[in-house]
């Protein structure tokens, strides 16, 4: 649908079998981006989870499952993060074009262009995209996908900070990375590169050794987003003709009718008064 | 000083339901101006989690469909020529106009950045459904604002726009109508790209043509609302002879909506559907109470004849197409862990919505000719045929039925 | 570390026992990741299950401080079912030396002991010497007396059986452990040791850490790439200040420091140059001599002649114990006027902080030298206690962090790094540089004036130019070394003030000196080689020799000549550190442990260089606590030995407030987490660390929580003999109770990193923990003591 080209796309391979949650990458997206920190109590979920959820100051969390299974402990690691959907449902619904796809990957977001209607909170297939609810003309926030760093020939700050789990590169080669692995490690992975077809795939794809579902992963459609409203908004200057030439067409043949009929009538009138002055006559 | 004074003395003349609505608006414009101080996140309880709440539920995707009689019958009365309603024209645009520029307010209300409104005719997003929306509710607002001006100009005899006004009166209707199709419909469409988070009772792929006739059926049964209400409570005239037309209509509307209704559930969306009893409940009086009851009724002379069943199967269809909206917008895109209510502030500028609604509807009603207007007797076809006419100017008329009606 | 981080990747089996490196070393994982792609295992043995453990294919639970006997077993199991690497064990480690017959063992005490004086004689702790002079041995490993059978012996009592009752570990996951990690015997696997705190924060410490290193030794595991004994330092530059002596007992390149008998430079070298009549031992210490006149002569430089012993009397001389728990204990009797806190937050870190808070409040002065304002530099405002009764005049100097300077630092690898200033201090703060250069200065004219014994002072080589800064240039060249005047060494001429170009250039004779022979070689003639940053890696193992510099002489894995064979054939061809080249007759890959040529031939090495016998020490005469690592209880444990009658290390003292009587049922073990930094002032006063880990906290299982009505979050109070603090409860599937000898034991962990002051505050571990050390070293025993938990908070 849009006209840039993604073919060039980097993107984060995550593999969560080797993230060893140690947050970094949470802590450096806060200092890249100059985030305040937000206030916490213990802990907000299980394991040593905070943020309770990404918000306004928050563009990435690392979310803890600390749990057991079949009498064996498991603690896993998830980051979440904008997904940089390849045809981001964020973008095909805002209003004013304040999110755009880039051809470096990252979808970035236009803060001067917003108009606040938090419709791409509503789209995002990921719930990523947060908002400003403590000010009073709040804008929306999210991962940049640090399109600044990828300009500058740098990786995004939370791949640079993070020592196991992050790749960053070219789509084609996260994904030929992620099948590679999924073919050398058959036994440490569930047979599954989330993300490459997700949302109609994403430039931030994962990797794990659990079930996506017990991780906390949004089971999602593998279209891509915009076709979804497109299919409809697609018909949309079709139906505006043919339901203002169809009206048009029906008044003017109502109106003629009448019009016709009314000049008969009127026709008719004179007839009728003269027609009796006839017979009268 | 003295139009204060002349104001005040007036105000003092109204009824007490009328003062009742002007406190509620005044309470609603000072919680709005809350909502400008202490931000969206401290004055509502809408979150990350519940982006839309109220406001965007009630103030935009049901007040829109609400307002819907302007278009419906203005398509009928002057493209399908049933020229009998046209009594209940003006009234509906009144209600039209009214609706959609409190929908502009409260849509206002609800941006982050209010004053980047306009950003929406300047960077177009033809993707974007809620750019759609607004250019249809920014060129269908001017719509109705024109067709209401043919009141206001009538109100102070200025007779020539009145005539650019009739000439243009035509294409506006046309317009209308084609404008109301795109939007009425493209609120559903918001919907389609929630897949995965609308619940499957809702989403499927037919949202935007629900969401229209829907519309329609809605628009045709507040305007027999309101006709009735008016009767009942301003002194005008019993339209009850139209609304039997009306009602003759929607047993149509209402079939083929039903029609669709079931069908695209059954089988465009996919299962499961009765996962959560409280949506389950809601699904059906949804449909049941709010469609296929006053579908029924509506297929009955006795309901269509009789004033009181006439209003009471119109006001199920609206009780069905404001529970649907909020199954669609809110009840079914809840969050399984966490519940959103309205906060206060929220429900307050809603209801101050409302109340300004119902007070600029009396007071129009009051100071400006919209229940006289019966013009079947002007000559349309012809752009200066208002001038064979004595009309326009505020006085009697006397209408098709021949009966006499005082402006106030 | 033996080896250094990058190499972690070469290991077929890496056990991380007693550390977490995935929360404390992270990019450590880098490699151990690396490695677990290339087939290697992941072993985790730990009391709690850690992020570390959450990456492992086994991980094995274990009580606090049980090591001994969960390594004791895995001992027996090689030795039992010879999983050992035979060639490797009988050429290289001192399996077949035999033993003094007088060597004894039993009921836990091995012969020699005093229960008096809680001691070792260790005269029986010796060799069979023959008429040479040198160690009898028995290749065949079949004497009774044989290091071989003496272990053999003294390890079968550590069945799995038995190992398990006192661990507490399921039987399957150990016998998993065991197998895994013991099938590396073979000469084409190697197994690596990960440890760090948990293992060496016991009264017996280092007997855990002797322990690892006796099972790489069997394995024959030492000096292989992937494999060696690994100890991740903490501190960034921990490692760099050891090597520099910032412990009370060892100067500079760990030499010793002179005791108040060793009255002359003489009687110093006598005492401390290890000796040996085997002609095949490079015994690397004999140089102690050249090595001590090199740092006399650094020290104080012209003043140092031969004929004042190199000034050998300005040399401080120990008559004590001046480890951090006595310093403590002194400071608690009112034995110190001032002190000086430079970098160290005592009152949060320090063992049973609480009676360190209080020996601070009879100190007259306090300089505090940090980043932060720390609790330990407003000990004064510390929560229940009225400021105005305390009369300590405090003194915060505003220290730049190390972005803020330029310098080296020493990482685990023993990797000297040179680092730049990145930026200026902020307002006042000033290197820590400077703050000594100051304070020499200004005592050296304090002295000069009217300074009793003043040359100690006076005389000090102190010049490190004129700026407002002293040079650390200057200081590198000093650390390396220089000749003193015109000399030949070697058949080598040198000009006086050239840098000595490695430590076997280091003479005793007064005309070199170096600040610490070890580094000798770190800043040549060539310059600087820790500020190389070469990416060359011609032998594909990550050696990076042209990447900074490291020591000694650039040796990448220590103890290399143990990785091949008796013909300089690597034990494991595919990755090997070094090999002899029979054409050139040279070794080929990493700086080799002296040059020497194999062992098969003549004029060779042994290869453990550092050890006077030149073989490594399966039996270890050197430590206080015996020969052998032998299973004893923490000082506070919930149950008896199951061992011997001896409950807990007899070389230790047990201290007051040490509570055994059943008041406090759990045990209690304190840990680090990835988000804080140790005692928390770096770490607590960031917004987004904080952010992170908000609340002091303690881990319970899932079964106390249940038993004693705790939700995830509730508040609850912990006690020792010690004190009290408050904390969240974090119930979770991580940590479990364990069956020791029949009956269950609660565990619970705390992280120690919180305090009173700063962003985020909470209650002290080490409110709790004992003020009791390692037999040898004195770390104290951070990470087993006994504790209570109630609902609730602190009463106040
Ligand atoms: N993020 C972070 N990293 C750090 C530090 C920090 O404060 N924060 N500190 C640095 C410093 S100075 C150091 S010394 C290192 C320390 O690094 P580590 O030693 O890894 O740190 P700890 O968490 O104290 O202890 C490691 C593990 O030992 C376990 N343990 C406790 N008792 C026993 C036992 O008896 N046997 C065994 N096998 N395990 C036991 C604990 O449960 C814990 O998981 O970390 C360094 N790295
Ligand atoms: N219960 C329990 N207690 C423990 C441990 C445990 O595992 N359990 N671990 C122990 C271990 S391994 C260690 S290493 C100790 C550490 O104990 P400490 O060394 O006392 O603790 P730190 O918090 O590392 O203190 C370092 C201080 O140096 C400051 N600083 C940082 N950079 C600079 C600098 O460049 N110059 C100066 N002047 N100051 C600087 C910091 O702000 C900080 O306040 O704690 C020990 N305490
Ligand atoms: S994850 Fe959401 S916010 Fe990110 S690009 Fe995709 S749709 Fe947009
Ligand atoms: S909130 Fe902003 S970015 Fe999001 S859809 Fe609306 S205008 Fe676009
Ligand atoms: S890509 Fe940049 S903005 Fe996005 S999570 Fe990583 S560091 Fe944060
Ligand atoms: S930095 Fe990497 S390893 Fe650490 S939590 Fe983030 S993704 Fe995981
Ligand atoms: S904090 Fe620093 S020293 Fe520790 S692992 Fe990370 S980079 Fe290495
Ligand atoms: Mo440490």
């Amino acid at each position: 649908m849009s006209n840039v080209d993604t073919s060039k796309n980097n993107a984060f391979l995550i593999d969560m079998t080797k993230c060893t949650g140690c947050r970094g990458c949470q802590v450096a997206c806060k200092q890249w981006n100059q985030l305040e920190a937000e206030e916490t109590e213990f802990f907000s979920g299980e394991g040593y989870q905070n943020p309770p959820a990404m918000s306004e100051y928050t563009f990435t969390r690392i979310k803890f499952r600390d749990y057991q299974k079949n009498g064996q402990n498991e603690f896993a690691f998830y980051k979440e993060m904008c997904m940089h959907c390849n045809e981001p449902a964020c973008a095909s619904v805002c209003p004013v074009g304040a999110f755009q796809k880039t051809e470096e990957g990252p979808v970035i977001y236009k803060a001067d262009r917003c108009i606040g209607c938090r419709f791409c909170m509503i789209a995002c297939p990921f719930g990523v995209p947060k908002y400003e609810w403590s000010k009073g003309l709040p804008l929306v926030k999210k991962c940049t996908g640090c399109h600044s760093r990828i300009k500058e020939g740098l990786e995004p700050a939370c791949a640079t900070a993070c020592p196991t789990a992050i790749s960053y590169g070219p789509r084609d080669e996260m994904i030929k990375l992620a099948e590679q692995r999924l073919a050398r490690y058959p036994d440490r992975y569930i047979n599954k590169v989330y993300g490459k077809e997700e949302a109609g795939g994403t430039t931030v794809i994962y990797l794990t050794s659990l079930p996506f579902d017990e991780l906390g992963f949004k089971a999602v459609t593998l279209r891509p987003l915009p076709g979804y409203t497109w299919q409809a908004l697609r018909l949309v200057p079709g139906i505006f003709l043919s339901v203002g030439g169809g009206l048009s067409a029906f008044s003017w043949i109502t109106h003629r009718r009448e019009r016709l009929k009314r000049e008969q009538q009127a026709l008719q009138n004179e007839q009728d008064s003269a027609e009796p002055k006839e017979e009268k006559e | 000083m003295t139009a204060v004074r002349v104001i005040a003395s007036e105000i003092k003349g109204f009824h007490w339901f009328i003062k009742f609505m002007m406190l509620l608006v005044g309470i609603g414009v000072v919680a709005s101006l809350l909502r400008f101080v202490y931000g969206l996140g401290a004055t509502t309880n809408m979150n990350d989690t519940y982006p839309w709440g109220l406001w965007i539920s009630f103030d935009v995707v049901t007040a829109v469909p609400l307002a819907a009689g302007a278009f419906t019958l203005g398509a009928i009365v002057h493209c399908f020529g049933i020229k009998k309603l046209e009594p209940l024209v003006r009234p509906a645009i009144v209600t039209g106009f009214l609706g959609y520029s409190l929908v502009s307010i409260g849509l206002l209300l609800d941006l982050g950045q209010p004053h980047r409104g306009w950003h929406v005719f300047r960077y177009w997003n033809v993707h974007s459904p809620m750019f759609e929306v607004s250019m249809c509710v920014a060129a269908y607002t001017t719509v109705l604002f024109l067709e209401f001006l043919s009141p206001v100009c009538e109100r102070f005899g200025l007779h020539l726009p009145l005539r650019l006004l009739r000439w243009i009166e035509m294409p506006l209707v046309v317009a209308a109508a084609a404008i109301s199709t795109l939007h009425q419909s493209t609120l559903g469409t918001f919907f389609l790209i929630a897949v995965d988070k609308l619940h499957n009772l809702w989403y499927n792929p037919l949202l935007p043509l629900l969401f229209w006739v829907s519309a329609i059926c809605t628009g045709m049964c507040i305007i027999i609302i309101e006709a009735s209400a008016c009767h009942k409570w301003m002194g005008q005239p019993n339209e009850g002879v139209l609304l039997r037309t009306l009602a003759k209509i929607l047993p149509w509307t209402l079939g083929a909506y039903i029609a669709i209704r079931l069908y695209s559930l059954f089988v465009l969306s996919d299962g499961p559907f009765f996962d959560n009893p409280l949506l389950t409940l809601s699904f059906f009086l949804e449909l049941v109470v709010g469609f296929i009851l006053p579908f029924i009724m509506f297929t009955q002379k006795s309901v269509r004849d009789n004033d009181r069943r006439r209003v009471i199967a119109a006001c199920l269809v609206v009780f069905g197409l404001v529970l649907n909206r909020f199954n669609v917008s809110m009840f079914g895109m809840m969050d399984p862990n966490q519940i959103y209510y309205p906060s206060l502030i929220e429900s307050l500028v809603t209801i101050g919505i409302i109340a300004g609604h119902i007070l600029f509807f009396v007071l129009i009603a009051r100071y400006f000719p919209i229940f006289e207007h019966h013009p079947e007797t002007v000559d349309y076809s012809l752009p200066d045929s208002f001038q064979k006419h004595d009309g326009g100017d505020k006085g009697t008329k006397v209408t098709e039925a021949g009966r006499t009606v005082k402006a106030s | 570390m033996t080896n250094h981080w990058i190499d972690i990747q070469h290991s077929d089996v890496i056990m991380c026992i007693g550390s977490n490196p995935a929360e404390n070393h992270p990019i450590s994982f880098k490699y151990v990741e690396k490695a677990m792609d290339d087939g290697a295992k992941l072993i985790s043995v730990d009391p709690r299950y850690t992020r570390t453990s959450s990456k492992s294919d086994t991980y094995a639970q274990l009580r606090p401080g049980t090591d001994i006997a969960f390594i004791g077993g895995m001992i027996n199991y090689a030795l039992q079912k010879d999983q050992i690497h035979k060639e490797y064990v009988v050429n290289y480690t001192n399996a077949a030396f035999l033993v003094n017959e007088k060597f004894d063992f039993n009921e836990g005490l091995f012969s020699g002991y005093d229960s008096d004086s809680f001691r070792y004689d260790k005269e029986s702790w010796t060799y069979q010497i023959d008429k040479d002079g040198l160690p009898m041995r028995d290749d065949s490993l079949e004497h009774p007396r044989s290091v071989y059978q003496l272990m053999k012996k003294h390890y079968s009592r550590y069945t799995p059986e038995k190992v398990c009752e006192i661990t507490g570990t399921a039987i399957q996951d150990y016998m998993e452990v065991v197998r895994t990690f013991t099938s590396t015997a073979k000469a084409g696997k190697v197994a690596t040791i990960m440890y760090a705190m948990g293992t060496t924060q016991h009264t017996h410490g280092t007997q855990n850490v002797r322990s690892y290193a006796m099972l790489q030794l069997l394995l024959g595991n030492i000096g292989l790439a992937g494999g060696g004994i690994n100890a991740l330092r903490g501190e960034s530059n921990v490692q760099g200040s050891t090597d520099y002596a910032i412990l009370y007992h060892i100067l500079p390149g760990y030499l010793k420091v002179p005791t108040y008998d060793n009255k002359t430079l003489k009687a110093y070298n006598e005492k401390w140059t290890p000796k040996t009549n085997d002609k095949q031992s490079a015994n690397w210490w004999s140089n102690t001599p050249k090595y001590m006149t090199s740092l006399l002569k650094a020290y104080w430089g012209d003043a140092a002649t031969a004929k004042n012993d190199f000034c050998y009397d300005y040399l401080p001389k120990r008559s004590g114990n001046y480890s951090f728990i006595k310093l403590m204990e002194r400071l608690q009797n009112g034995g110190f006027e001032g002190m000086v806190f430079m970098g160290t937050n005592p009152i949060v870190g320090g063992p049973d902080a609480g009676s360190i808070a209080k020996g601070m409040d009879k100190l007259k002065w306090l300089v505090a030298a940090d980043l932060w304002e720390t609790e330990s530099s407003v000990f004064w405002k510390r929560p229940g206690v009225d400021p105005k009764t305390i009369d300590t005049e405090v003194f915060l100097l505003p220290a730049a962090s190390s972005v803020e300077k330029e310098g080296s630092i020493s990482n685990s690898g023993r990797w000297a790094q040179w680092r730049y200033k990145a930026v200026n201090p902020p307002g006042h703060a000033e290197s820590d540089a400077f703050i000594i250069d100051q304070w020499v200065k200004n005592l050296k004219k304090l002295y000069a004036k009217d300074g009793v014994f003043p040359g100690p002072i006076t005389d000090l080589d102190w010049n490190y130019g004129t700026g407002h800064e002293p040079s650390i240039d200057m200081v590198a060249r000093e650390c390396n070394g220089q000749f003193t005047r015109d000399t030949v060494v070697k058949g080598k001429s040198f000009k006086k003030g050239q840098q000595v170009p490695s430590f076997a250039y280091l003479q005793d004779d007064g005309s070199t000196t170096s600040g610490n022979w070890l580094y000798c070689n770190s800043y040549t003639e060539k310059g600087n080689m820790m500020m190389r940053r070469g990416q060359d890696d011609p032998t594909g193992m990550g050696f990076y020799h042209n990447w900074a510099w490291c020591w000694p002489v650039n040796r990448r894995v220590l103890y290399n000549r143990a990785s091949v064979d008796l013909d300089g054939k690597p034990w494991n061809p595919k990755k090997p550190v070094i090999s002899w080249n029979k054409l050139t007759r040279k070794w080929e890959g990493d700086v080799p442990d002296g040059g020497w040529v194999p062992m098969n031939e003549d004029g060779t090495k042994s290869p453990f260089i550092m050890i006077p016998e030149g073989y490594g020490r399966l039996f270890a005469a050197g430590l206080a606590d015996g020969p052998l690592p032998e299973h004893y209880e923490p000082m506070e444990s919930p149950v008896a030995n199951l061992m011997t009658r001896q409950q807990s290390n007899p070389a230790v003292a047990t201290p007051g407030k040490i509570n055994n009587s059943g008041k406090y049922p759990y045990i209690g073990t304190t840990y680090r987490v990835s988000e804080h930094w140790q005692a928390g002032a770096m770490t607590r006063n960031l917004p987004w660390l904080v952010e992170l880990v908000p609340d002091m906290f303690v881990e319970i299982s899932e079964e106390m929580a249940e038993w004693k009505g705790l939700k995830n979050g509730d508040m609850v109070t912990i006690t020792s003999e010690r004190g009290a603090i408050e904390a969240r409860a974090l119930v979770t599937a991580r940590i479990k109770p364990l069956r020791v000898s029949g009956k269950m034991v609660e565990q619970v962990g705390l992280p120690w990193h919180f305090g009173f002051n700063g962003l985020a505050t909470g209650g002290s571990a080490n409110t709790l923990t004992t003020a009791v050390g390692d037999a040898n070293t004195t770390i104290p025993e951070y990470k087993a003591f006994l504790c209570n938990i109630e609902k609730g908070g602190l009463k106040a």
